[in-house]
């Protein structure tokens, strides 16, 4: 200060005029927030609900929209608008708990991005007209009289449940056409494909409470996994158990789940399942029957010993037969696959693998068992992959589409490049997107229409896992519309109504809709005398309705499993990780300031991306944290920070997904990197899956630094006993065999 | 109307979500009353208020005030300018004509944390019979048959990071208080709100800053952390 000719009284004489300064610049503002009496409004209540009282919150239950777990979920409402979210305890699948997603919903509800009207392209820009115009140049594109019929109709969508998949259905059938894509970065596709050809059915139950070890391949079923609450309450039961479960989670970058795991196991990317067959290798050696096992397979596992499976994988030998003696010895055990075993050309071979190793310890029919079935698979949930997206793309390309329908996805943005679909998305003549913000898919369609966000509207929702009761969940709305928008449900209503008039013009709205289809169910689903209008209240007020649900049997048979032999890339010597994080998730999230704010479960990195690397990969790059790293694919490059942490395998750089948005609004536009934009071209040889952990690329520093805004900027204690520690020879001495 | 106050005003209609009871959220109070039910208990109530209510009212206006027992009242006064309101309203022909009880018409004062301005539905209970040629009632009644809400104009307020109630404060001076009749709450209205039964349309009369609050604190020995009212 005094090296530029100012003092510290003079700095505080000039900080004290231009406070000044400011204070009366601010009395030209005017205001609204003021103590004056007779400035600001108070505004009763015409005629208020008998249960309303200002100033204390009123509960209603609805259902969670932000992934597709479909828990169940109460909002605090408090004069006429929703505050909070909590967990709904009536709900078989989150049972009165809610993760950061579903608390931070409120943010898109009241999302200051919001689109306010339907947007209309017109001589190329997008622009506001009334609901009555947006509707009349839709059904001039696809009313009945616009002869539009078959496969040049499509709706693409994330995952549909509920009512609004029955109409959606209809709306297609009533069009003639098939081509229905559900897309979903965040999946367990391959591994539906992996269960239901090795145990009959697509979505067994895991039954992660009578397992005493898991084994855990990738799955992240803490964190981005199919329904995190729901596993979060099972781990609890796990860890709470008699023995305490031991948790062993094998992945190239640390999960949130390897985070909690008792022993994390680094592993070469796409080498999870020759990993999978050394451990079946070393179960064989220790004498686990193997009676059921095919010749060939039995050759397989044979030839996956210790030492050829810790050179492919990069772990030891050791290990292995370490792994292996836990597994047999404490049964039943539980093994899992997730997102990085799946993310291959190999997914599902690899998947399969891990699968076997559960037939081989017994545990199928033990911690791996039927689900149920509900009687309404009409309205179960369609679950999606990316095996769509490349369909999609493929269809566009061939010009094989003159009208789709987004909803509830955003491929333009997930799309990697190699799909070139933004080139793509030209050929098909008219797109409209059912959106509440300017997304990147929305602003290349050619009509927008806002829907309701989900805490204005009215819908019924399945869960995708409800391995326990199949529920059908509603979803209320909790307050008034914010804009006079209108609801998807009562969309779809108003399409059906352009094709088939007969059948739906008895239905004023959706809430009538599904009115009658709650009170036309069977008694057997009611349950109890109650008259339609009893029966119906007391549904909305617990917000679910528990659906009789059939428990099957599993019919376990071994697959063929065909492993890549393993190679190095010298021109590109590292393994791309695009990491999934409960949080921004696939990117939908990434326009809640909330979500932004919330660190990175294992990096604390907040607002943007980060390259994640092994110190040893720092040094060999000579790269230090906050340098920006050039990553680059045969698909193009990135440029991202580096954060360096211990839990990430030496070869394997991650870059998470959810940021690198080129549009959705001032919190999520041009904040960070989007790792998908350069996914090299492959896909699962069985699925069709995206291969998302398949790409190889080489790294350099950029030549730039930044501070990396992080929670918690030191990664030890300095000396201060904050965690303590023990040896792990101290620990087994007071409980053998618990860490190997 | 986008994103101001119209979704304050929903009206009871068939298209409308049904609470959870409150039983799963601690508030203290658990409402398990039909609708119906709820209807037969408001309306005995009313009638039962309006009995009881009217009876000291006559007594009242001969006795002379004793002061509300058990209470030092705050110090301090406001020369607040007369606001303007879209109806002016007369309080004094309500509490000091009519008798009636502040309670009867701010119902959630001893409930909320809020006193909360009555729903016109409340003052269309009376004058859809009473007074119904008067002028004022006439506006009023424009506002019900419009179905638009009366937009009244916020006399009395404390900042946002103060964190007041009114049903504690009614506990304590009124309903917990020794010797105090309910039927004399409007003397503990006025320790914060003045002398309504002199007013039309209500006028600041106390500062309600926090030397105001502390000093009565102090006085009635409340609590002083200062987390209770800074939360």
């Amino acid at each position: 200060m005094s090296g530029n000719g100012v003092n510290r009284r003079d700095f505080l004489k000039i900080l004290g005029w231009s406070g000044v300064g400011v204070a009366v610049a601010g009395c030209d503002r005017p205001t609204t927030v003021t103590l004056e009496e007779g400035k600001e409004e108070v505004v009763a209540y015409l005629q208020p609900e008998e249960y309303v009282i200002p100033g204390v919150g009123v509960w209603f239950a609805s259902t969670c929209q932000q992934c597709a777990a479909g828990c169940g979920v109460h909002g605090r409402v408090r004069e006429g608008r929703v505050l909070k979210m909590e967990g709904n305890p009536d709900s078989s699948i989150n049972y009165g708990k809610l993760c950061q997603m579903g608390q931070a919903g409120l943010q898109g509800h009241y999302n200051p991005d919001r689109i306010k009207k339907p947007l209309l392209r017109k001589g190329g820009s997008l622009t506001e007209v009334t609901w009555e115009e947006a509707l009349g140049a839709l059904e001039q594109k696809v009313g009945a009289a616009s002869g539009l019929a078959g496969d040049r109709f499509a709706w693409f969508t994330g995952t549909v449940s509920g009512h609004q998949s029955v109409l959606l259905s209809a709306h297609l059938a009533a069009l003639g056409s098939q081509h229905h894509f559900v897309h979903e970065v965040i999946n367990n596709a391959v591994g539906r494909a992996v269960n239901l050809d090795m145990l009959g059915e697509a979505m067994p139950r895991y039954r992660l409470d009578e397992a005493k070890v898991i084994l855990s391949f990738g799955s992240d079923f803490l964190g981005a996994g199919i329904s995190p609450v729901y596993f979060s309450t099972a781990y609890a039961k796990f860890r709470t158990g008699s023995p305490r479960g031991v948790l062993i989670q094998v992945e190239p970058k640390m999960t949130l789940t390897g985070g909690n795991a008792d022993l994390w196991v680094p592993i070469r990317p796409g080498t999870e399942g020759a990993f999978a067959l050394g451990i079946a290798n070393q179960l064989l050696k220790q004498g686990v029957d193997a009676a059921g096992v095919p010749e060939n397979i039995r050759a397989l596992i044979a030839s996956h010993d210790a030492e050829k499976v810790a050179s492919i994988t990069g772990s030891s030998a050791d290990r292995l037969a370490r792994i292996a003696t836990l597994l047999k010895e404490r049964s039943p055990s539980l093994v899992l696959a997730g997102a990085s075993v799946e993310g291959h050309a190999h997914g599902y071979s690899a998947a399969a693998a891990v699968m076997m190793l559960n037939m081989l310890l017994g545990n199928v029919g033990k911690t791996i068992v039927a689900g149920g079935s509900s009687p309404f698979p009409q309205m179960e949930a369609k679950m999606g992959g990316t095996r769509d997206l490349i369909a999609f793309a493929d269809a566009a390309d061939k010009k094989n589409l003159d009208v789709v329908f987004f909803y509830g996805a955003n491929p333009v943005y997930t799309a990697p490049s190699h799909l070139g679909l933004t080139e793509k998305l030209k050929n098909i003549p008219f797109k409209v997107a059912f959106s509440n913000f300017p997304d990147e898919t929305a602003l290349s369609a050619d009509l927008v229409l806002p829907v309701l966000s989900p805490y204005e509207d009215w819908g019924t929702h399945m869960g995708i896992y409800q391995p326990e009761q199949k529920v059908v969940s509603i979803q209320q709305p909790l307050m008034e519309p914010l804009y006079p928008n209108k609801g998807f449900g009562d969309l779809l209503l108003a399409f059906l109504k352009m094709r088939k008039v007969k059948e739906y013009e008895s239905f004023t709205d959706y809430y009538s809709y599904l009115k009658n289809a709650f009170t036309a169910l069977p008694a057997t689903v009611k349950g109890g005398a109650l008259t339609n209008d009893e029966f119906w209240g007391k549904t909305l007020q617990k917000g679910l309705l528990e659906v009789p649900t059939v428990v099957g049997t599993l019919k376990p048979r071994l697959v063929e499993i065909n492993l890549p032999e393993y190679k190095e890339d010298a021109q590109r010597p590292f393994h791309l990780v695009p990491s999934g994080r409960l949080g921004l998730w696939d990117g939908r999230h990434a326009n809640l300031p909330w979500l932004q704010e919330a660190p990175d479960q294992i990096s604390k990195i907040v607002w943007t991306s980060w390259a994640e690397i092994h110190p040893a990969t720092a040094a060999r790059l000579g790269v230090e944290q906050g340098d920006f790293l050039r990553i680059t694919s045969d698909q193009g490059a990135l440029e991202a920070q580096v954060y360096i942490h211990k839990g990430i395998h030496i070869d394997a750089i991650a870059v998470p997904m959810g940021q690198g948005h080129e549009e959705y609004g001032r919190y999520a536009k041009g904040r960070g990197v989007n790792p998908l934009k350069i996914i090299s071209p492959g896909a699962d040889a069985r699925t069709g899956e995206l291969a998302l952990y398949g790409t190889r690329v080489t790294a350099a520093a950029a030549g730039r630094r930044e501070f990396l805004v992080k929670l918690s900027s030191n990664e030890t204690q300095l000396g201060r006993k904050m965690v303590a520690t023990v040896t792990a020879d101290v620990f087994n001495r007071a409980e053998p065999k618990t860490i190997t | 109307m986008s994103g101001g106050y119209c979704f304050l005003f929903r009206q009871a209609s068939s298209v409308a979500p049904v609470p959870v009871t409150w039983a799963h959220r601690g508030r203290g109070v658990h409402y398990f009353v039909t609708p119906l039910l709820s209807r037969v208990i408001t309306f005995a109530l009313v009638l039962a208020s309006l009995l009881v209510l009217a009876l000291p009212a006559w007594a009242e206006n001969g006795a002379t005030t004793k002061g509300v027992p058990n209470v030092v009242p705050p110090k301090g006064e406001h020369a607040g300018k007369h606001v303007e309101q879209p109806i002016e309203f007369p309080h004094d022909i309500h509490t000091k004509v009519n008798g009636i009880n502040c309670m009867y018409c701010h119902t959630y004062a001893r409930r909320s944390k809020v006193a909360g301005i009555p729903p016109t539905s409340k003052c269309m209970g009376c004058h859809s019979m009473i007074a119904t040629d008067k002028p004022r009632i006439k506006q009023l009644t424009e506002y019900w048959e419009k179905r638009e809400p009366v937009k009244w104009k916020k006399v009395h307020d404390v900042p946002d990071f103060v964190h007041f109630t009114h049903e504690k404060h009614l506990k304590r001076f009124v309903f917990d208080n020794e010797g105090m009749s309910v039927d004399r709450v409007s003397e503990v209205c006025a320790f914060c709100h003045g002398d309504l039964k002199q007013m039309t349309v209500a006028n600041k009369v106390k500062p309600l800053n926090m030397g105001f609050c502390v000093r009565c604190h102090e006085a009635n020995k409340g609590p002083f952390d200062c987390w209770k009212c800074h939360k």
